[in-house]
């Protein structure tokens, strides 16, 4: 498991332009984060530009060094045990750079596995096989500047997962993709943690994305984790109410009336209009109400067209808890 | 060790393929270094060298032509390592080098095999060709080829760490083109390539003593040109390999400060 425990990471920065009279500045980009990613789960980092998660990611893959806090992955801490960390996590990010343009796939992936001191007995099948499973094998003997976006991307998945790592630190790795190769890439995202029992970090600016994905999420804010949990737990949390709309057949005065007075006992709000010889009842409520309503309705014999539940999914969620914060 | 040499050849191969994939660059790396040695050669042919000669014995009209030439080969070894390592520097731009960082690969061997790379790949091709001038057009006679060819060795090894130091102050510098400049030009102007070292004057002498080339081209002249005692020559040799384990223990340092540095800065992945 990753763990991370009270890690802060401080930026220090000279500005100035006089080269004798530099100025230190400091930027706090992580302060205080608490998080863990099992293996088996794909979690979550979600924030708006220089919130903190590339450096968040960096800091566990090594590249970068928390100044303050722990972080360890499965009990090892990963500033006294670097080169075994290294062995063990990788990271892939979303983009056309981090490959070798002018050589082959095929080359790329050979040379990325003897960073790792990989024998070629082991990665000549292991490339096969992440070729494969990345739908390159037409592709993997041409150099990489024909590659298309896409087929550069599934690349980089292929070489994140060279080392056979048990975790993965994934950073917007559908940047730029067309829909169908994002939802292929997707699925095998989903796919590496079900069958293959991989601890999956991810970020993503593309919402949808991280709902679909993720089994739990963190949500950053200027390096501070300002959420925690699921996207359900989070709409919840951002949204005090919950919305149920029906359309039905006209509602005599008398009914409208009652209705008004139903709501207002339960503690909620109604509005009703009329449209297009139906009328549509918006009901919301702070407390789940779905049974009293469901009965209501029943007992008072409303001809219901169509009903629905609106819940506040998870980019409605962060929208708003950005625009609280702005 | 099996394991640092599988690293040295996929890092020579990685290389040679990323900047040797046009055969056409083989023949500007043959033609631009015979244009300069030419060049050098035709400046000071038109010179009377009988004023030199109070200073340095052997430089006349009938050895000119292997003394520019021993300079120019000397100097292809050293400025191919400059250029190989300034090419490095473009990793961090491409963002590969936070691929080699990310994993537990041998620095070393990654510096190692890439100064190798561009040797084994840009070199060759004008020693053959300063080879056979030396051969056809060359009146001078070397007293001992062994030991010639021992400090031939010793100044290959001089520029494989000259390369991997340059290497390692390449990735952790982002301003590598300040670097090339200072580093390229003023390495042919004072180490003696062209100009011999002890007609300089005393300040451009204290700046030849900087760059480990200027020893390289000492070695060779002397033992091309000159009867040398055998204290003589293991001092020269000792001053080679002094210098080639100062290099390399500096190539360390910088390794492994740079890699902590940026570890707490970040700068790997700016440039």
């Amino acid at each position: 498991m990753i763990q991370l425990k009270n890690v802060s990471k401080i930026y220090t920065t000279k500005t100035g332009k006089n080269p004798f009279k530099r100025v230190k500045s400091e930027k706090l980009a992580v302060d205080g984060l608490n998080m863990q990613v099992e293996k088996g789960k794909i979690v979550g980092l979600l924030g708006v530009n220089g919130a903190g998660k590339t450096t968040t990611i960096k800091m566990i893959s090594t590249l970068l060094e928390a100044s303050s806090g722990t972080i360890t992955i499965d009990d090892k801490d990963v500033i006294d045990n670097r080169m075994d960390i290294k062995r063990n996590v990788n990271m892939i990010t979303g983009g056309e750079r981090m490959i070798y343009w002018r050589l082959t796939g095929r080359e790329n992936l050979n040379y990325f596995g003897q960073l790792y001191g990989l024998d070629l007995n082991v990665l000549k099948p292991r490339i096969e096989s992440l070729v494969k499973l990345v739908g390159l094998e037409d592709s993997i003997d041409i150099p990489v500047e024909r590659y298309s976006k896409g087929m550069k991307q599934r690349l980089q998945i292929a070489r994140g997962m060279i080392n056979d790592p048990d975790y993965l630190l994934l950073d917007e790795p559908t940047l730029g993709l067309d829909a169908p190769i994002a939802k292929d890439i997707r699925a095998y995202i989903r796919k590496l943690a079900d069958e293959q029992n991989k601890g999956i970090l991810l970020t993503s600016h593309y919402i949808p994305e991280v709902e679909a994905l993720c089994d739990y999420i963190y949500v950053l804010h200027n390096g501070k984790l300002l959420y925690e949990g699921t996207s359900k737990m989070l709409a919840t949390q951002v949204f005090d109410t919950k919305k149920y709309i029906f359309e039905t057949s006209e509602l005599s005065e008398t009914k409208m009336k009652a209705m008004y007075a139903f709501s207002d006992a339960l503690g909620a709000s109604v509005c009703i209009t009329k449209e297009e010889g139906l009328h549509k009842v918006n009901f919301e409520s702070g407390a789940d109400c779905h049974k009293e309503l469901m009965n209501y309705i029943h007992q008072n014999r409303f001809l219901i067209h169509n009903f629905r539940v609106e819940e506040a999914d998870l980019e409605a969620s962060i929208i708003e808890l950005s625009r609280r914060l702005s | 060790m099996k394991a640092f040499f599988n690293l040295v050849q996929a890092e020579m191969i990685k290389q040679y393929k990323n900047y040797f994939h046009n055969k056409f660059i083989y023949f500007s790396l043959f033609l631009w270094p015979i244009l300069s040695f030419v060049n050098g050669y035709y400046q000071f042919k038109p010179f009377d060298f009988s004023g030199v000669s109070k200073s340095i014995s052997y430089l006349n009209d009938d050895t000119l032509l292997s003394y520019v030439l021993i300079g120019y080969m000397a100097m292809i070894f050293f400025r191919t390592l400059v250029q190989s390592a300034w090419h490095f520097s473009f990793e961090r731009t491409a963002g590969t080098l936070e691929l080699v960082y990310l994993s537990p690969a041998n620095r070393v061997a990654i510096v190692f095999g890439n100064c190798l790379s561009a040797l084994l790949g840009s070199v060759w091709l004008f020693v053959v060709f300063l080879v056979g001038i030396q051969l056809t057009f060359s009146n001078v006679q070397i007293e001992n080829p062994v030991l010639f060819i021992m400090a031939s060795i010793l100044m290959v090894i001089m520029s494989v760490n000259w390369g991997m130091l340059l290497n390692g102050l390449f990735i952790f510098t982002r301003d590598s083109a300040f670097l090339f400049t200072i580093l390229e030009e003023p390495m042919e102007i004072f180490s003696g390539v062209k100009v011999p070292v002890v007609l300089m004057p005393f300040w451009a002498q204290a700046v030849a003593a900087a760059f480990p080339l200027t020893y390289a081209i000492k070695a060779l002249r002397m033992l091309m040109f000159e009867t040398v005692s055998n204290s003589e020559v293991l001092r020269m040799f000792g001053i080679m390999l002094l210098i080639c384990i100062t290099m390399f223990l500096m190539t360390l340092f910088i390794l492994r400060v740079g890699e902590a540095r940026n570890r707490k800065t970040g700068n790997m992945a700016l440039f």
